[in-house]
């Protein structure tokens, strides 16, 4: 019984037969119980592709996944994954509580012997506690987002799904949300597969960052980052900070011009 | 707190606060600039028509004859409005409940759409007025083939736009509740059903004032019997009773103007919510 998430030669093709691109070649990547790995690479790596066959959204052509030992089929019917994707999804005709409460709501019999979190406690601790009864459209980009984080987290699943949550927003308040991100999960440790564009942030975050590289979408290199946790804005200052920002980006320019050639 | 309660509570909160799309309202809405403009459009297309018909008293009724016809003959116009009222309501009731039954069908279950839409066009590209006449021998000169033409005219635009506002489905909403294993009926009732409804209003947008037109082309076919605001037209126009012609037109108008009025308010009090207007097919 390993925990987390087991991604065993994953491979994953689309298009017409004979004019098939491969987007996943043999990718095989195991996320600790408590774990929070990032996946990083240029468009086309096929990481957001990655994500949505852990998430059973897209089956794989070969390979398995297995979630706390499951697969991903039992682990969806038993409401094991919380996701969060690149754009919030919050329902527009619902308030932000009864958003985040929705996820309690549906398939309820998984409910069963979990410590399902008090929706209202859980957005008051991400700063929406004015905004319970307020509806998704009166909500800034990156309060929606958080009310998205919150939905993933409310019915304690033990894994999370992150697609490039914060890409939409602009730098300060990505930076914001992922700090508190950073913050939340640090005190709920969750296995975590956390996709994004962002070097700062998979570094931030990450106990490991994977870097992938495109045509066909596998992994380059895994990176593990060992910065003492738990950590805060102060991280972004420190020299071990930059030499691993400095060691992700070379490894990604490497990646790219291997593309490239 | 109990759900309910504070579902309530939630209720009162989301009232209190500016619901959005509902802001300035009243006072732009008396805004010169806002009603003014229609108002002097009116009063122009009003004079011309006056114009028209005091120097062609057999070409239209003058509108003070108009409305001397409607004041003398109000029990008469009430009571073919009532009839017309009754056809346009119960028949679009009709053909809203079917072809928004039959969209909720047709999307949760494709095999249901492949085997009925062809059938389904295939009346719909039939001119309902060619239909109408063979209604009326099949079913009498009663209210039926007036309810059957009216639920068809309605039934068409509303199948079309539920369907499409079914399967338009925001799709990473959508994701997230697969991850959690929703049912179908979860999936359709959380996500689906209030997803349809801006296609479903759009649908009533065209849908309404249709209704009017299938249940005045009805009583046109079935105009001996002289019930209803559309056989009023027919008759009075026979005998040349312009008046009456143009009174009988004049109600139907308000009819519609009434309906796409009340569409219009139900419409901002249910989708607060959704910031465009779909646009109807």
């Amino acid at each position: 019984m390993t925990g987390g998430v087991d991604i065993a030669g994953v491979t994953k093709a689309f298009g017409p037969d004979g004019r098939r691109t491969t987007v996943l070649d043999d990718v095989s990547l195991t996320i600790g119980r408590g774990e929070f790995v990032s996946v990083i690479g240029p468009s086309g790596c096929g990481k957001s592709t990655l994500l949505k066959v852990v998430a059973g959204l897209i089956p794989a052509d070969s390979g398995s996944v297995t979630i706390d030992g499951e697969s991903v089929r039992t682990a969806t019917r038993d409401k094991l994954i919380g996701l969060v994707p690149q754009s919030p999804a919050l329902l527009p005709w619902k308030t932000v509580l009864e958003n985040v409460r929705l996820p309690m709501r549906v398939n309820a019999k998984a409910n069963a012997g979990r410590s399902l979190r008090d929706p209202a406690e859980l957005l008051s601790s991400f700063g929406l506690g004015q905004a319970l009864n307020k509806y998704p459209s009166q909500l800034s980009g990156g309060m929606q987002q958080r009310a998205a984080i919150a939905r993933a987290f409310v019915f304690d699943p033990g894994v999370l799904l992150m697609d490039e949550p914060f890409s939409a927003l602009d730098e300060m308040n990505r930076d914001q949300q992922r700090l508190g991100l950073l913050e939340f999960w640090q005190s709920n440790r969750k296995s975590v597969l956390f996709v994004t564009h962002s070097v700062p942030e998979a570094i931030m975050l990450s106990d490991r960052i994977v870097v992938m590289a495109a045509h066909p979408g596998r992994i380059a290199e895994v990176i593990d980052v060992d910065l003492p946790r738990p950590r805060s804005v102060e991280a972004y200052a420190t020299d071990a900070f930059r030499d691993l920002e400095g060691h992700v980006r070379d490894t990604l320019h490497s990646v790219m011009e291997e593309t490239h050639v | 707190m109990s759900e309910t309660q504070t579902m309530a509570t939630a209720r009162i909160a989301a009232a209190a606060a500016p619901a959005p799309g509902t802001g300035p309202g009243l006072v732009k809405r008396l805004r010169v600039t806002t009603w003014l403009p229609p108002l002097i459009a009116f009063a122009v297309a009003g004079v011309l028509w006056q114009l028209v018909a005091i120097t062609n008293p057999y070409v239209i009724p003058t509108l003070d004859a108009i409305g001397a016809s409607l004041v003398s003959d109000a029990g008469m116009y009430a009571s073919n409005l009532l009839v017309t009222a009754q056809e346009v309501v119960i028949g679009a009731a009709a053909g809203i409940l079917g072809g928004f039954l039959l969209a909720v069908v047709m999307a949760e279950f494709q095999i249901v759409e492949r085997a009925v839409m062809p059938l389904v066009v295939m009346v719909m590209v039939t001119p309902i007025v060619a239909i109408a006449p063979a209604l009326v021998v099949a079913f009498g000169f009663g209210m039926m083939p007036k309810y059957i033409v009216t639920g068809l005219v309605v039934f068409f635009p509303m199948l079309v736009n539920s369907l499409a506002g079914l399967r338009d489905v925001d799709g990473r909403a959508l994701d997230v509740m697969t991850t959690l294993h929703a049912s179908r009926w979860e999936i359709f009732r959380h996500l689906r059903l209030p997803g349809s409804m801006p296609y479903f209003f759009a649908g009533l947008r065209i849908a309404l004032p249709l209704a009017i037109v299938g249940a005045a082309v009805a009583e046109f076919v079935a105009a001996g019997q002289q019930a209803g605001l559309g056989s009023l037209v027919t008759v009075s126009a026979a005998q040349a009773n312009l008046p009456v012609t143009w009174a009988s037109i004049a109600l139907l108008c308000v009819m519609g103007v009434v309906l796409v009025a009340a569409l219009a308010i139900v419409r901002k009090r249910v989708l607060w919510w959704s910031d465009g207007e779909i646009v109807a097919r």
